[in-house]
């Protein structure tokens, strides 16, 4: 899977102040079933949020493997964003379920090798819910924005 | 006169004047280990020990290191090589058995049509200094290996612990040149001779044991399907450990990684003693089990070098005893074999 | 600990003898000082090198992977859970195998030693009691040996192997009080930035030898992911990103299955504290998801099952 690598040299990065117009980029995994409709519902919606997200449609959230998440953070991207169908509903029955396991053990692994804890948020959004869709993204937008740009696990070479 | 001597107490400011001119690698005690380092200050450099945990290969072939990149486009795939060492280099305080290995490295990385030139660059731009080792580890057995613990071979100065001086055998021109950023030396006397030459004896009766090396390639000859490697091999995990803290280990893989048009290459270091070593893109693998993998070890640096070049690829360092974690011990492995 | 030699001789000769298994697999005297070394016996003439001592560190269920034969293996309490973990993954067929029990009252650390000879080289050391005496040139030194474990045995929770066939002599009394987790705990207790330092420094010195990975009995896939090339997930060099991840990652495969038996901090010969990290994957097991690992070959992996009602405070 290959992450477009040149958004992590782009302009936009600058000093990662954001008065100097530096705006984070957070990839954003979303369940075909639940999130992505219910992003699109936001959008169907005309609703406002921040357009910081890229997004990559999945078929379950169970397919977003730790992987990703990892190559995403070391790619530059400022922040990443999971999310996928509340348990109980998902399409495929219990993908969520299992996938939850798992990002429970990426977060913590990750918070406590010292990756801000800002930077990977895990939701759950179904397809009714565009206005919720529209916080979540708000929240985590204004989360990593605090953060400023992501540098720890950033490949230089 | 070709042996000076230096006090102990000017070997810091050697070392300092060194680093005007050239980029200095020293023994530095790290917060657990004891490394190769490249130096900033003389104060820096630890020259109390008994060998490094890293061998010497560190400063001369990386772990990793950046061969070239490059950028593609539709037209064309622009190569960028990589920029040549600004400044020459010294590896200072570096033990006989270490020495021999880069000796033997050097062998490997130019003989046949292919001179290795990211290797070759560094190497004709490096200086070694040499230190005697006045008491060899338990673990170390250089003598049965044609090495020495006062050995010369890839130095251009050699330094030995007289006391509180230091003997310096120019080895060579280059060495030679070394010495400029020395000051306070004498010419060495009869009496420092005689010192330097009572603790060679000494360290070489300090050996634990002589390994019964004489005739040992020639012995492997024809050993390649014998059933004793059934046995030999047990214990082996397979962690590869020893091929990394070897200093006449040199295998390595060479790696693209991708960035936004194009790619940089890198060459990283690798090893004979995992599956993937041999593992043929039809999914066959000549050296299927550790059994393949530990005779492939054991006869490359004691049948087909030797065979090939005329020296064991071993130079008696010890540091594969050391550092085995289910201690196989290739001294042990010797030993069997000639006694079969 | 120090004895039951006898007992161990005992038990692996009549195993032999009776053809419940092909081969024995224990501990053996080591060519270096403080050192054993695995032991592989088929004859009854050669019981007599089975060893069993505070050298005995080496985690030998990692010999059974890939053996057809039937072997009695001799295990501590940390290597009889690996065996039972190996076995409910399916890569060790425990009808073949025969575990032969050791309560364990601990092994030594020899980087602890090593750090208090302070350059000195070791040539002998022999245990009295409770006692390491140390032999150099020109000195002796008697260690109590309770400091200088390994520091997983000083709040082991399983002296006595979970799963055994037969046990070698009485069950220990397992201590009580000892908080496995002290390290673990007091880097949580470090802010973000501190622990991010603390790894860095850490992991600056790991040069991708892969040692701990491949001494760890838990690490048996064909294709490792550090290996994989299509897609190349993560880099090989040392730089730093890559070497973090390496550990990160590999630390995320272990969480519920790392049973602490110290392989790979011993193995390592940076010396890194990968303990810090196996540590943490083996809490979050215990404390998210009430696992413990290797008890009982009828245990399901712990990311590969869930709960409905698993925790999801982390989630917004």
């Amino acid at each position: 899977m290959k992450v477009n690598a040149e958004e992590k040299g782009s302009k936009a990065k600058k000093g990662g102040n954001p008065d100097d117009g530096w705006e984070p980029k957070i990839i954003a995994f979303l369940c075909n079933w639940c999130s992505y409709a219910g992003a699109d519902l936001a959008g169907i919606s005309r609703l406002q949020y921040p357009p910081n997200i890229r997004v990559v449609r999945v078929p379950c959230s169970s397919r977003v493997s730790p992987y990703f998440i990892i190559k995403s953070l070391q790619q530059g991207w400022d922040g990443v964003l999971v999310s996928g169908c509340h348990p109980g509903d998902c399409h495929y029955i219990s993908g969520n379920l299992v996938a939850r396991r798992r990002f429970a053990v990426l977060k913590d692994m990750l918070d406590y090798m010292g990756i801000e804890p800002g930077r990977v948020s895990f939701s759950w959004v179904s397809a009714a819910e565009g206005e919720r869709f529209s916080k979540v993204v708000a929240e985590v937008v204004e989360g990593v924005k605090a953060l400023g740009p992501a540098r720890r696990l950033v490949k230089v070479s | 006169m070709n042996h000076k001597v230096i006090a102990k107490d000017g070997i810091r400011e050697f070392i300092d004047g060194l680093i005007e001119e050239y980029r200095v690698f020293a023994p530095v005690e790290g917060k657990k280990i004891l490394r190769l380092r490249e130096i900033s200050s003389g104060e820096e450099a630890c020259l109390d020990f008994y060998n490094t945990k890293m061998s010497s290969k560190e400063a001369l072939f990386p772990q990793n290191e950046v061969l070239f990149t490059y950028k593609k486009d539709r037209e064309a795939i622009e190569k960028e090589a990589t920029s040549p060492m600004k400044r020459e280099q010294v590896l200072f305080g570096v033990r006989p058995c270490d020495a021999k290995g880069v000796t033997l490295t050097d062998v490997f990385f130019s003989s046949g049509e292919h001179r290795d030139q990211p290797y070759l660059e560094k190497r004709d731009r490096t200086a070694i200094v040499g230190l005697a080792c006045n008491r060899p580890l338990n673990t170390c057995f250089c003598t049965s290996t044609g090495g020495s613990p006062f050995g010369k071979e890839g130095m251009d100065l050699l330094l030995v612990d007289l006391g509180e001086r230091y003997l310096v055998e120019i080895l060579t021109e280059r060495g030679e040149r070394l010495l400029g950023a020395a000051h306070g030396l004498r010419d060495a006397t009869e009496e420092d001779m005689k010192l330097a030459q009572r603790l060679s004896n000494e360290a070489d009766n300090a050996f634990s044991k002589e390994l019964p090396t004489e005739g040992l390639s020639e012995r492997l000859d024809g050993m390649f399907e014998d059933p004793i490697w059934d046995t030999i091999h047990q214990k082996c995990v397979g962690c590869g450990i020893c091929t990394f803290v070897c200093p006449t280990c040199w295998c390595f893989d060479v790696v693209d990684e991708e960035k936004a048009n194009g790619a940089i290459r890198i060459r990283l270091w690798d090893t004979c003693q995992l599956p993937l070593f041999t593992l043929q893109g039809s999914g066959f693998n000549p050296r299927p089990s550790g059994k393949e993998r530990l005779r492939q070890r054991v006869m490359h640096k004691l049948n087909y070098f030797p065979k090939e070049f005329g020296s064991l690829a071993c130079v008696g360092c010890g540091r594969c005893v050391r550092e085995c974690p289910v201690n196989l011990d290739i001294r042990e492995i010797i030993e069997t074999i000639m006694s079969m | 600990m120090v004895g039951g030699e006898d007992k161990i001789r005992e038990i692996a000769g009549r195993l032999l003898r009776e053809g419940e298994v092909d081969l024995i697999i224990g501990y053996e005297k080591g060519t270096l000082p403080l050192r054993s070394t695995p032991s592989f016996i088929r004859d009854q003439n050669d019981l007599y090198k089975l060893i069993w001592d505070p050298t005995c560190d080496i985690n030998l269920s990692k010999y059974l992977h890939g053996r057809d034969e039937k072997i009695g293996i001799l295990a501590k309490g940390c290597d009889a859970r690996s065996i039972v973990v190996c076995g409910s993954e399916g890569q060790i067929d425990m009808g073949k195998v025969v575990i032969i029990g050791l309560p364990c009252s601990g092994v030594i650390d020899r980087k602890k030693i090593e750090a208090e000879m302070e350059g000195r080289e070791v040539l002998e050391a022999t245990f009295a009691d409770q006692s390491l005496v140390i032999r150099g040139e020109g000195f002796e030194e008697v260690l109590p040996i309770k400091g200088f474990m390994d520091d997983s045995c000083l709040s082991c929770r399983h002296r006595n192997p979970p799963v055994y066939d037969v046990l070698v002599g009485e069950p220990l009394p397992e201590i009580t009080g000892a908080n496995e987790y002290a390290e673990v705990d007091e880097l949580e207790s470090k802010s973000a930035e501190e622990r991010w330092g603390y790894f860095v420094e850490e992991m600056g010195s790991c040069i991708r030898c892969y040692s701990c990975r491949n001494v760890c009995p838990m690490c048996y896939c064909k294709e490792c992911f550090v290996d994989e090339t299509m897609p190349a997930w993560f880099g090989k060099t040392n730089e730093l990103t890559d070497t973090i991840i390496y550990h990160l990652v590999r630390a995320i495969h272990l969480t519920g299955r790392c049973v602490d038996c110290g392989a790979c901090s011993r193995a390592c010969p940076m010396d890194i504290n990968l303990k810090a990290l196996t540590k943490k994957a083996e809490k979050i097991a215990r404390e998210r998801f009430n696992f413990e690992v290797g008890l009982t070959t009828e245990e399901a992996p712990v990311l590969g099952v869930f709960k409905e009602d698993d925790s999801e405070e982390f989630i917004i």
